[in-house]
C-alpha cells in the first residue's frame, strides 16, 4: 500500500466536487450528466480504496456493479436527452420547468 | 275448491297489474283495460265462490312463512271470515262497476295503462287490508292503498297542484301511520306474535292499564286513512284526482279501511271504555264539522268529499257505541250510495262542462237517467226513509241513544243534528246541481255506454241496501248483524215505543232537512257570501291553522338552520380551511420553480448541511 488511504480520499473528494460543479454551472444536459458520471466515479474510487483498506472484496464488487448500472443509466439518460432535443429543440436545462407550482 | 285458493282474490287484481305494467303499452286498448277489469271482476267472483268458507270461525290460509327470525314468525296469512269475506265482497264488486265506469270514464285518456295498473294494484292492496290474518300483513296493504291513493290522486300530475294534493294526503295519512305501527309493536311485544286471531283470542293478556293507550293510537292510525280528526283536512284536496278514483278510493274502500281496522281489531277495542267513549266523540266531531263544511263548498267533488268524511264519522261513532255490525252496515251502504254519487258528479261535470256547482251548465237534468240515479244517491245519503243510508244510519242513532249516560246523550243529540245539516246540504247540492237556469252551450258531450251502465246497478243498492240489515220494527231480522255472529256487547236495548218515536224523529229530520233546504237554496240569490259561508268554506281554516302550527315553525326553524348552521357553521369552517390550505400552498409553491439547477443546488446545500453537521459531531464526539 504505497498511496496513504487519506490522499486517496482528497482525490475522491476533489472528483466528487468537480462533478458537482459541473451539475451547478452547467446549463447543458449532457454536460449536468457528465457531472453525474464523474461524481459516481469518485464514489466507485472510494468503494475501491477502501476495500483494499479493509482487505476485503466487497468494495471491489460493488464498484463491478457500480460500473453496470452506470453502463445502464447512460444509455437510459441519452434516450431522454434525445427525446427532450426533439421536443423543445435546445439542450438548456432551464427550458424544461414544466414541473414549476 | 281447495282453500288455498282464496289467495286467488287478491292475486288475481295483482295479475292483471303486473300484466300491464310489463305488457300494457303492447297490448291493444282494449285488451289492456279489458283485462284491467276482468281481472277485478274475477276477483269479486270467487268471493262469491269461496261465500261458504267464511262461515262459523272462518277460515285461516297460511300461504307461506314471510319473516322468519328468533322469536318472530310472519306467516303470509289470510283470514277468511263473515267480516272480511262481506268486506271483501263490497270492495270487489263496487270496485268492478267502477273500473267499468272508468273505460268510459277515460276513454279519451292517453295514460290509461298507468291508470289501470294503478287502480289494480289498489284493488290488490285494499284486498290484502281485508282479507290478512296478520298486522304485519295487514300493514303492508296499508302502506299499499295509501301509495296508489297518491299515485292516483296526483295521476294528472303535470299540473302542480293535484301532485301537491297528492303529497298532502301521502305525508297525512303517513303522519297518522306511525301511530297503527307503535300500536303494532306495542301489540306484538305483549302477545309475541302479530297474528290478528290469535291477538283476539287472548286479548286478556293486555294489561289494564295498557287497554287505552292502545286504543287510542290504533285510533290515531284509523283516522289517518278514514280522515277523521285531526287528520281529515288531506281528503277534500283528494278530489283533484280523476272522478272514479274519488269514488272508489276516496268514498268506498279506502277511507273505510279504518273503520275496518278497527272493527277486525274490536274485541281488543272493546276492553277500553275511554278508548270506545274517545272513537265516538272523535266521529260525530268529525261528522258534525264536515257537514257543516259541505254546507258552504262551491265544488260538487268536495261537498261530496266532506259528506263522506261525515258519513265515516257516523261509522266511528258506531263502533263508539259498540256496535260492530252498525258500522260495518252503515260502510256498505255508504259505500253503495257515496260510489253512485260520485260516478253520477262525474257524469254531471261532464255534462255540466264545470266542477262548480255555480257555474256549471244545468244539463245534466236532461237526462233522466243521471238525474234519476244521483236523485237516489242523494236521498240515501240525506236518510230519506227506507233507502238504505235511512236504516243505516238510524240504527247508529238508535244504539247511541241505547247507550244512555252522558256522553252518549251528547253524541245522540249531535248526531241528530248532524242528519239534519246532512239533510240540507244534499238537497242544497240538488237544488244547485239541477235547479236554477240553463245556459246554452253549443253541444254536450254524450256519456258513453260504460259510464251509463253501472249506475242503474249502485242506484238498485242504494235504494234497497237497507234489506241486508233490515231492523226487527220494519220486519226484517237484522241478517248482517247475525252474518257477522253480532256478539255486539251492548245490545240496543231499546223499547219498541221508543224505537218507533226514533225512527218517525229521523224521519222529521230529514223531512226538515229537505223543507229548510227548499226554503234556502231554491234560489240561486240565496248563495250569500257572509264570513260564516267563508268559514264553512275553508273547512273552518284548519289548513290555515295547520300551516300556523306545523309548517311555519318547522320553515322558520329550517331557514335558521339553513342560515345559522349550515352557511355560517360548515360552509364558514370548510371553506376557511380550503382557503387556508390554498393560501399556504401559494407560499410554498414558490419553491416549486421547475428549473432543474434549483433542484440540484438544493441538493448541494443539503449535502453540504449534512456533511458539516457529521462533521461537527465527530469533531464534538
Amino acid at each position: 500500500m504505497n498511496v496513504p488511504f487519506s490522499h486517496l480520499l482528497i482525490i475522491a473528494f476533489l472528483l466528487f466536487l468537480m462533478g458537482l460543479a459541473s451539475i451547478l454551472v452547467r446549463r447543458n444536459v449532457i454536460r449536468v450528466l457528465i457531472g453525474v458520471e464523474i461524481m459516481l466515479n469518485a464514489a466507485g474510487l472510494v468503494l475501491v480504496g477502501s476495500s483494499a483498506l479493509w482487505n476485503k472484496v466487497d468494495g471491489q464488487l460493488f464498484a463491478v456493479f457500480l460500473m453496470a448500472i452506470e453502463a445502464a443509466e447512460v444509455a437510459l439518460a441519452l434516450a431522454l436527452v434525445i427525446y427532450l432535443r426533439r421536443r423543445k429543440g435546445t439542450l438548456n436545462i432551464n427550458a424544461f420547468n414544466e414541473m414549476r407550482g | 275448491m281447495r282453500p288455498e285458493f282464496i289467495s286467488l282474490i287478491p292475486l288475481l287484481p295483482l295479475g292483471g297489474a303486473l300484466i300491464n305494467i310489463l305488457f300494457g303499452g303492447r297490448l291493444s286498448r282494449r285488451v289492456s283495460t279489458g283485462l284491467a277489469v276482468v281481472s277485478v271482476a274475477l276477483a269479486a267472483f270467487m268471493v262469491v265462490a269461496f261465500w261458504s268458507y267464511a262461515a262459523g270461525g272462518g277460515t285461516r290460509v297460511e300461504l307461506y312463512t314471510w319473516i322468519e327470525a328468533s322469536g318472530l314468525r310472519v306467516p303470509l296469512v289470510l283470514l277468511f271470515d263473515s267480516l272480511s269475506a262481506s268486506m271483501a265482497l263490497m270492495v270487489t264488486g263496487v270496485s268492478t262497476l267502477i273500473h267499468i265506469y272508468c273505460l268510459g270514464y277515460m276513454s279519451r285518456e292517453k295514460d290509461y295503462v298507468r291508470f289501470f295498473v294503478l287502480l289494480n294494484l289498489f284493488v290488490f292492496a285494499m284486498l290484502v287490508i281485508v282479507l290478512a290474518g296478520d298486522l304485519l300483513v295487514l300493514f303492508l296493504g296499508w302502506e299499499g292503498v295509501g301509495f296508489c291513493s297518491y299515485a292516483l290522486i296526483g295521476f294528472w300530475y303535470r299540473e302542480g297542484r293535484n301532485a301537491d294534493a297528492g303529497q298532502k294526503a301521502f305525508v297525512m295519512t303517513r303522519a297518522a301511520d306511525v301511530f297503527l305501527l307503535i300500536a303494532m309493536l306495542w301489540l306484538f311485544r305483549i302477545f309475541g306474535t302479530f297474528s290478528i286471531p290469535d291477538i283476539m283470542a287472548r286479548t286478556e293478556l293486555i294489561p289494564a292499564a295498557a287497554a287505552t293507550p292502545l286504543v287510542l293510537l290504533l285510533l290515531a292510525g284509523a283516522c289517518g286513512k278514514s280522515a277523521q280528526f285531526p287528520f281529515m283536512s288531506w281528503l277534500p284536496d283528494a278530489m283533484a284526482g280523476p272522478t272514479p278514483v274519488s269514488a272508489l278510493i276516496h268514498a268506498a274502500t279506502m277511507v273505510t279501511a279504518g273503520v275496518y281496522l278497527l272493527c277486525r281489531l274490536f274485541p281488543l277495542v272493546m276492553l277500553s271504555a275511554q278508548g270506545m267513549a274517545a272513537i265516538a266523540l272523535v266521529g260525530i266531531l268529525t261528522a258534525g264539522y264536515a257537514a257543516l263544511c259541505a254546507l258552504a263548498q262551491d265544488e260538487i267533488k268536495r261537498v261530496l268529499a266532506y259528506s263522506t268524511m261525515s258519513q265515516v264519522g257516523y261509522m266511528f261513532v258506531a263502533l263508539g257505541a259498540g256496535t260492530l255490525s252498525g258500522a260495518m252496515f252503515h260502510l256498505y251502504t255508504h259505500a253503495f250510495f257515496k260510489s253512485l254519487l260520485f260516478l253520477g258528479a262525474g257524469c254531471i261535470v261532464l255534462l255540466g262542462g264545470e266542477n262548480n256547482i255555480f257555474r256549471m251548465d244545468r244539463a245534466a237534468r236532461r237526462n233522466p237517467l243521471v238525474f234519476g240515479t244521483f236523485l237516489v244517491g242523494s236521498l240515501a245519503l240525506a236518510g230519506a226513509p227506507l233507502t238504505s243510508g235511512f236504516f243505516s244510519k238510524d240504527g247508529i242513532l238508535t244504539t247511541v241513544f241505547s247507550r244512555g249516560s252522558g256522553l252518549y246523550e251528547l253524541v245522540w243529540v249531535l248526531g241528530s243534528l248532524t242528519a239534519f245539516v246532512t239533510a240540507l246540504y244534499t238537497f242544497r247540492l240538488l237544488y244547485l246541481v239541477f235547479g236554477g237556469k240553463e245556459k246554452t252551450r253549443g253541444e254536450i258531450p254524450t256519456l258513453s255506454f260504460s259510464m251509463a251502465v253501472v249506475l242503474p246497478f249502485l242506484a238498485v243498492a242504494a235504494l234497497f241496501g237497507g234489506v241486508i240489515n233490515l231492523p226487527a220494527i220494519f220486519g226484517g231480522n237484522e241478517t248482517l248483524r247475525h252474518f257477522l255472529e253480532g256478539p255486539d256487547v251492548i245490545q240496543g236495548f231499546v223499547a219498541h215505543r221508543e224505537e218507533i218515536i226514533l225512527t218517525a224523529l229521523a224521519v222529521a229530520v230529514f223531512a226538515i232537512g229537505w223543507l229548510a233546504a227548499y226554503g234556502l237554496f231554491r234560489r240561486e240569490s240565496a248563495l250569500r257570501d257572509n264570513m260564516a259561508s267563508r268559514f264553512f268554506r275553508s273547512g273552518f281554516y284548519i289548513d290555515q291553522l295547520l300551516e300556523t302550527l306545523f309548517q311555519r315553525p318547522f320553515r322558520t326553524l329550517a331557514r335558521f338552520w339553513d342560515r345559522a348552521t349550515e352557511r355560517q357553521l360548515f360552509d364558514g369552517f370548510f371553506s376557511g380551511l380550503g382557503n387556508m390550505t390554498f393560501g399556504g400552498a401559494k407560499i410554498v409553491r414558490r419553491m416549486q420553480t421547475g428549473r432543474l439547477s434549483t433542484y440540484l443546488g438544493s441538493f448541494a446545500w443539503g449535502l453540504l448541511f449534512l456533511a458539516s453537521f457529521f462533521l461537527c459531531c465527530a469533531l464534538g464526539g
